[in-house]
């Protein structure tokens, strides 16, 4: 069935069509949340409570967007607002991650052959979770789930060269941040 | 190309956004400068690591969860909704008690009381369709010449000064 048809049909309150949308759309929601978050059961929490937002918002949704648009938009939007919740109450400061940089460093020297792509991905989300959370997003959404400079202008309703400005900004300070790593990488054993 | 402009350049490329001559450009900068070949490759390593990677699946019975949720919630709609229009309604309200109130103060037809400056007691007695006479016929069915023109002058005076006098 076409997307459109099971929207409308959502919007009518036909259950079946909105569980169609549902296992459409709940790998991208949840991966999103994930990637922004890193943690499993609150990105699986996080993905439910945005299908319950979407729910509950389709009747406003009026078909000017893309509806993966509009459902990343409040993916995005309840995650930001639950990070910065979450951020009141405990905050990986950037010392975190020189140390854990540096810990990694420290490491290379002895088994510098033993580092994984996997401890780099791993540095790599914990440096971005340090960014400011703009940016944190913006990287998400371009590096991380692959969406187009446009849908990412739609998704957090900026225009496109805010997009080009913003992501250049995110990538320089993850490179900054994780560039003793980078260094000790380069370092001939 | 200075080295700042450089590392945008770098980034486009990576995202395919630059034009072949743009390309060609970045590509002669790239060669001459070690510095910014460091950092194409470090851009790189960060990009590519970043898209592969790998996530985990939602938990199990995902729909099933969530259609719980979503039945709780509907439960709880029709409140969330009285909350939202509700304190949306309270300005409207008072707007339209206000407009009522003064529609009523302009609309409606001024009271007896408000007649009373501008007529005096016998024309208030006469609006009433009663004698005004009523008060004075006791004395002036007095026989006491004096007494009659003394009480005549005292209800007069009472009737202008606006005290209505008990006579027996």
């Amino acid at each position: 069935m076409e997307e459109k048809d099971l929207i409308q049909q959502s919007k009518d309150g036909r259950e079946e069509a909105f569980v169609a949308l549902v296992r459409r759309y709940k790998t991208k929601v949840f991966n999103l949340a994930f990637s922004l978050t890193g943690d499993r059961d609150t990105a699986d929490d996080l993905a439910q409570e945005a299908f319950i937002k979407a729910y509950f918002g389709l009747p406003k949704f009026q078909f000017r967007s893309e509806f993966g648009t509009w459902l990343y938009r409040i993916t995005v939007n309840h995650v930001k607002d639950y990070l910065r919740k979450k951020s009141r109450l405990s905050e990986i400061s950037m010392e975190r991650v020189k140390e854990i940089s540096s810990s990694q460093e420290d490491e290379t020297e002895k088994r510098e052959k033993m580092l994984t792509e996997e401890q780099k991905r791993r540095l790599l989300r914990q440096a971005i979770r340090t960014l400011p959370e703009k940016h944190q997003v913006i990287l998400s959404l371009r590096d991380v789930q692959g969406l187009s400079y446009e849908e990412v202008a739609k998704v957090l309703k900026i225009p496109p060269g805010t997009v080009d400005s913003r992501l250049f900004r995110a990538r320089k300070m993850l490179r900054e941040k994780i560039s003793a790593f980078l260094k000790s990488e380069r370092r001939p054993s | 190309m200075k080295c700042k402009k450089a590392e945008r350049m770098i980034l486009r490329s990576l995202d395919g956004l630059l034009s072949n001559e743009e390309m060609t450009l970045l590509e002669g900068h790239i060669r001459s400068c070690p510095a910014c070949q460091t950092k194409k490759e470090e851009y790189q390593g960060i990009l590519d690591a970043l898209k592969e990677e790998e996530f985990p699946e939602p938990k199990p019975y995902f729909w099933e969860r969530l259609q719980f949720k979503l039945n709780e919630r509907k439960r709880y709609e029709p409140l969330s909704l009285w909350k939202q229009w509700g304190l949306r309604a309270i300005p409207i309200s008072f707007l339209i008690v206000v407009l009522l109130a003064t529609a009523i103060l302009l609309f409606m037809p001024p009271k007896e009381e408000e007649l009373a400056p501008s007529l005096s007691q016998s024309g208030i007695l006469l609006f009433q369709n009663t004698n005004p006479l009523q008060e004075t016929q006791p004395i002036l069915e007095q026989e006491g010449a004096e007494n009659k023109s003394m009480m005549l002058i005292f209800t007069s005076l009472a009737e202008k000064n606006g005290i209505r006098r008990q006579f027996p």
